[in-house]
């Protein structure tokens, strides 16, 4: 199913961040949106999930039947959507193993139904996890640690991939993921990523980045520009390589003329 | 059976007689009683002293409602209080009282004066009691218990103790004396889980000998009022102390819980990390001190304290203070928290479809769970586990 963005803004306090985006993202395909910092790509990741600090002024963004800013958080991730933060937090005296399980339980409940009757297996989601952690190099003894605490900016990054293979989202979106990775570490989440793409071709996934690196690895099917709270300019994978040779002011220029 | 005194306001130093106690121990009752009589009320700003008057007092002698679980090994001691008097008089007569003294509050003399329940542990030196022993204090038959536990560890002893008040009834005047002889070490979780209803009155001290160590959980759960005064003395040299504790208080509590750390040996050091939830019309306080005597050099000491408010309605009173009588101190610090469950931790967990309900319940569990985690007995850490998830 698409994921479709109608004429979306939002703010945060009194001050209009997103200025009617408008955007689809098709399922199956690897979407990414680019722009200066500022431009507002963050907001639009936050309130696509719902953050309770951006408050929405105007617009719609419909998937699976629903305008999803009507649900709950919680909600839209059961409807299959995902957000793999910028910056994850940490959760003090919970672990990465008990988090995981409440994730995968929370989406396998049903209404209506004991949820200890739909919760999954211990002996399966031990194993699970166990093959998804290996296959990201995660060490087995975080399963055990409390999520993310003192966890390195790459460890945190492949424990939102690791819970993004576990969750399987219809519609992935990938809040600058790229940021505060070395190559090394990048490589592994890309990796992981594009397994996960492999299992499951139907996923969309919307990639949110300041810099062409990441597209290297995570290579997208369509390109968008976010400039002052708006979709500027859609491409191929070409517009990346355009961006990453010739800045974006050329696009601010077309966009804003020179007066600016 | 317990036998009822007369009430506690009609109360004569005759009354306190009871045949067969050492002399000793009469002599010591008789001068608390003096001390009791003698002292004014104490005014505390946040225990209302209404819940502990002497009119609803009724004191009882002659029944224990203790019970132990776990097993002593041979020459570790493990009995009610009043039956060590007879049987280890010698042990119990050196130590009784030379933690909390009778004369610190107007209560800790009455305790002192009219104990009658409470237990005697005492670990010889050098050795190691392997498994967790747990006492477990209730009110029996009484309608106020008075009684004092009193924990001795001579030099190299190492023990882990659950002390639990637990069951139904008024009120509870309760002291607790830990003492550890030079490299002992004690690890301890104090628990408070009464049934609603119960008004907890409770002074508590650790000695803590050269290069001793004690690991001190508190749980501060039930009851409808608490006013705990609890004291680590780091009197020897390189004595530690790492102490924690979870208080919940919820619908219609009123939970006090004053700690002190005292730094009095050189080389010592202290972690304290107290966390506290309150929910509902809950009322918490935490008035804690570190005081570092002027004795005390190359100290190391961190205090941190972090509340969680569940409800608009619930209170918290955060009263921490440093006093420092050196200038020789290694580190000492100190973090500070209170507030509502953090909106960045909830949606995050609620954008991996976890409810809101269900994350903050996670949320805080997770807070308590590295206080809980240190309970020795699995069985004991599950039961409260249990019932602080049941409550939130």
């Amino acid at each position: 199913m698409e994921l479709v963005i109608k004429d979306l803004r939002a703010n945060i306090g009194d001050k209009e961040i997103l200025k009617g985006v408008n955007l689809t993202v098709k399922p199956g395909t690897i979407h990414a949106i680019m722009g200066p910092n500022g431009s507002g790509k963050s907001t639009l990741s936050n309130t696509i999930m719902g953050h309770p600090s951006y408050t929405v002024t105007g617009g719609e963004v419909w998937y699976k039947g629903h305008n999803i800013l009507e649900l709950e958080v919680d909600e839209r991730a059961k409807l299959g959507l995902f957000l793999a933060f910028q910056y994850p937090v940490s959760i003090p005296g919970v672990t990465v193993a008990n988090f995981m399980r409440a994730a995968v339980n929370a989406h396998r409940a049903e209404e209506g139904k004991d949820p200890r009757q739909t919760a999954i297996p211990m002996a399966q989601f031990r194993k699970e996890i166990r093959e998804k952690m290996a296959a990201l190099g995660i060490d087995e003894a975080f399963a055990r640690r409390y999520l993310n605490e003192g966890f390195s900016g790459g460890e945190k990054k492949r424990i939102e991939i690791l819970q993004m293979s576990m969750l399987k989202p219809s519609m992935a979106v990938m809040d600058e993921t790229d940021s505060g990775l070395d190559i090394d570490a990048l490589k592994v989440v890309s990796q992981g990523v594009n397994t996960l793409l492999q299992a499951n071709p139907e996923m969309g996934v919307l990639v949110i980045t300041h810099y062409q690196r990441l597209l290297n690895y995570i290579k997208p099917n369509v390109v968008s520009v976010m400039m002052e709270g708006r979709i500027v300019r859609e491409g191929g994978p070409e517009l990346a390589l355009e961006l990453e040779e010739r800045g974006y002011d050329f696009i601010r220029e077309e966009v804003f003329g020179n007066g600016n | 059976m317990a036998t009822k005194l007369p009430a506690l306001v009609t109360l004569n130093a005759s009354d306190l007689a009871f045949a067969g106690e050492p002399q000793w121990l009469q002599q010591m009752r008789q001068s608390a009683w003096h001390t009791y009589n003698e002292m004014p009320m104490p005014w505390w700003r946040r225990t209302d002293l209404t819940a502990f008057a002497a009119g609803d007092m009724q004191l009882t002698y002659g029944a224990s409602a203790g019970q132990v679980q776990g097993v002593a090994p041979a020459g570790v001691v493990v009995m009610p209080l009043t039956q060590a008097v007879q049987v280890h008089g010698d042990i119990v007569q050196k130590y009784l009282g030379s933690a909390v003294a009778a004369t610190t509050t107007k209560f800790t003399a009455l305790n002192a004066a009219t104990w009658h329940d409470g237990w005697f542990v005492y670990v010889p030196k050098n050795t190691s009691v392997e498994l967790p022993l747990h006492v477990i204090q209730g009110f029996g038959e009484s309608n106020t218990l008075v009684s004092r536990n009193l924990i001795v560890l001579e030099r190299g002893a190492q023990l882990s103790l659950v002390e639990q008040y637990a069951g139904s009834g008024t009120i509870a005047l309760v002291v607790s004396e830990y003492i550890l002889g030079d490299g002992a070490t004690l690890t301890l979780a104090g628990m408070q889980t009464w049934d609603a209803g119960v008004r907890h009155m409770g002074h508590q001290i650790a000695h803590v000998g050269n290069d001793a160590t004690i690991n001190w959980t508190a749980i501060h759960l039930g009851g409808t009022h608490q006013h705990i005064e609890a004291e680590t003395n780091l009197a020897g040299n390189g004595s530690r102390v790492d102490w924690t504790a979870a208080t919940l208080a919820s619908d219609g509590q009123r939970l006090l819980t004053a700690p002190w750390l005292r730094h009095a040996g050189r080389a010592t050091e202290a972690h304290m990390d107290f966390k506290t939830v309150v929910k509902g019309t809950g009322y918490t306080t935490f008035d804690g001190m570190i005081k570092i005597e002027g004795g005390s050099t190359e100290t190391i000491t961190r205090l941190e304290e972090h509340a969680l408010h569940l409800t608009p309605q619930a209170r918290s009173d955060s009263i921490p203070g440093l006093k420092i009588d050196t200038n020789n101190v290694q580190k000492a610090g100190h973090a500070s928290t209170s507030g509502e469950v953090d909106e960045e931790h909830l949606f995050y967990m609620q954008a991996r479809g976890i409810p809101r309900d269900v994350a903050v319940h996670m949320i805080v569990m997770g807070f308590f769970e590295t206080v809980l985690d240190r309970i020795p007995v699995e069985a004991v850490r599950d039961q409260v586990t249990t019932t602080i998830a049941a409550r939130i």
